[in-house]
């Protein structure tokens, strides 16, 4: 059962619009496991409804005339009928895409669609034995976004974050010092955490990974590693 | 205010489904069944003034007048040819434009950004859909209580909620502006929400 949950600021700022795309991607694979927060994130939506409803209205100098206001509709209804309008009609939807038997590894809708062709044809880079990381390139802005598939009792090593790091566990389990997390949950690292996730014995750990910064491995190795990680992540995010 | 406004007003006193109808998913049923121009003329007429000043107000500043103008007119396109996918139980009218006004906003600043459109946004802002009809029913009552609640909140809570919903801005850029600490923007947006019982058990 999905236990941690985004909190209230990213909700917020979901459901307003105004969360980078990195970071919204992560909240919307949450949502697809999480039925409470996608209710809640229908409630933000009411909220933001509420306020558009309480805006002062806008009109321009063409909708003062009502004459005017019907050439406008007029107008756009020519757009329309042109076929002028960039998009098809919408059918009255089937049942909506939830995770499904023609997606075996039940992951979101929305990593399936980063992952055009497949989990498995991402550029998965190994990083020691038990860790692969495939970036998934968003747009030059956003934060460094991958999936990281970490093998049954694989151990990562142990790392400090310069900055927020989300994962969203999309396959298996794995746990530190903190708790177990399980499929579905969203879990937040601020910077100056240190940690060493450790995936369960029994399965592969897939986890949906956003980086505000990238993370200083603690340990001697990894830190010589480090250049050689940063180079082939830049180089594997086309 | 005019009479559709008094009707919703006065039905939310009663709460519950039934009781609660939405004056305007009609007119979105009329459009979807029978590309019925009248419905959709009233449609336009009520929510144009409002998807335009919420778009003035959080499309940024490189946004101009015109450039609204055109996504006021994208954001009613997408509302005719759209109108099959809305499902009343799901949602209100007010908040299906929105999240369809809000998606095209995100949709804008990204084309404007010149980033590659790699994905599609509606991918990660999901139109609304939720999936029991519990929870469906509890919706719509929910929505009743934000909007009588929102009614009697303090200024001070109101304004940041308007800033991140209407102005576009996020917690960061609300708490930078206003000079306050990222901390009490937070607890005034978290005040607001409980009053309205959105996300109280968090």
């Amino acid at each position: 059962m999905v236990s941690f949950h985004p909190d209230a600021k990213f909700l917020t700022d979901f459901a307003a619009g105004n969360l980078p795309l990195s970071e919204a991607i992560c909240v919307a694979a949450h949502l697809e496991f999480c039925s409470k927060c996608r209710s809640h994130v229908q409630q933000l939506s009411d909220l933001g409804a509420q306020l558009m409803v309480r805006l002062e209205p806008q009109l321009t100098a063409a909708d003062a005339a009502d004459s005017d206001e019907r050439q406008g509709f007029e107008q756009l209804m020519q757009r329309i009928d042109a076929g002028d309008t960039g998009m098809t009609v919408t059918p009255a939807p089937a049942e909506p895409a939830r995770v499904s038997s023609a997606n075996p590894l039940g992951l979101p809708r929305v990593v399936q669609k980063l992952a055009a062709d497949g989990v498995q044809s991402l550029k998965w880079g190994q990083f020691g034995k038990s860790l692969r990381i495939a970036p998934i390139r968003i747009d030059k802005s956003s934060r460094e976004t991958a999936l990281y598939d970490i093998k049954a009792g694989g151990r990562m090593p142990e790392h400090e974050h310069r900055g927020e790091e989300i994962t969203v566990l999309l396959k298996g389990s794995f746990s530190d010092a903190e708790g177990k997390y399980v499929k579905g949950d969203f879990v937040v690292r601020h910077a100056g955490e240190r940690h060493q996730p450790t995936a369960t014995l029994d399965t592969d750990c897939i986890c949906l990974v956003s980086l505000e910064q990238p993370v200083k491995p603690s340990s001697f190795w990894y830190r010589l590693m480090e250049p050689f990680v940063q180079y082939r992540l830049s180089g594997l995010g086309n | 205010m005019d009479k559709k406004d008094d009707m919703e007003t006065a039905a939310s006193v009663h709460p519950g489904r039934s009781s609660t109808p939405d004056p305007w998913a009609d007119n979105v049923r009329r459009v979807a069944a029978n590309r019925d121009r009248a419905a959709f003329q009233e449609l336009y007429k009520h929510f144009t003034p409002m998807i335009r000043a919420f778009l003035l107000k959080s499309m940024g500043a490189g946004a101009n007048r015109s450039e609204a103008e055109e996504i006021t007119q994208e954001v009613l396109i997408k509302v005719w040819n759209k109108a099959a996918s809305f499902n009343s139980s799901k949602a209100s009218v007010n908040t299906w434009i929105f999240t369809i006004a809000r998606n095209t906003r995100i949709d804008f600043i990204r084309r404007n950004e010149r980033n590659e459109r790699k994905i599609d946004i509606e991918d990660i802002w999901h139109e609304p859909e939720s999936p029991e009809p519990l929870v469906d029913l509890q919706q719509r009552r929910a929505e009743q209580v934000i909007k009588q609640a929102m009614a009697t909140l303090p200024d001070e809570q109101l304004q940041v909620l308007y800033k991140a919903f209407m102005e576009g801005k996020s917690h960061n850029e609300v708490a930078e502006e206003l000079s306050l600490p990222l901390g009490t923007v937070k607890s005034r947006i978290r005040l607001a929400l409980n009053k309205m019982q959105i996300l109280i058990d968090r």
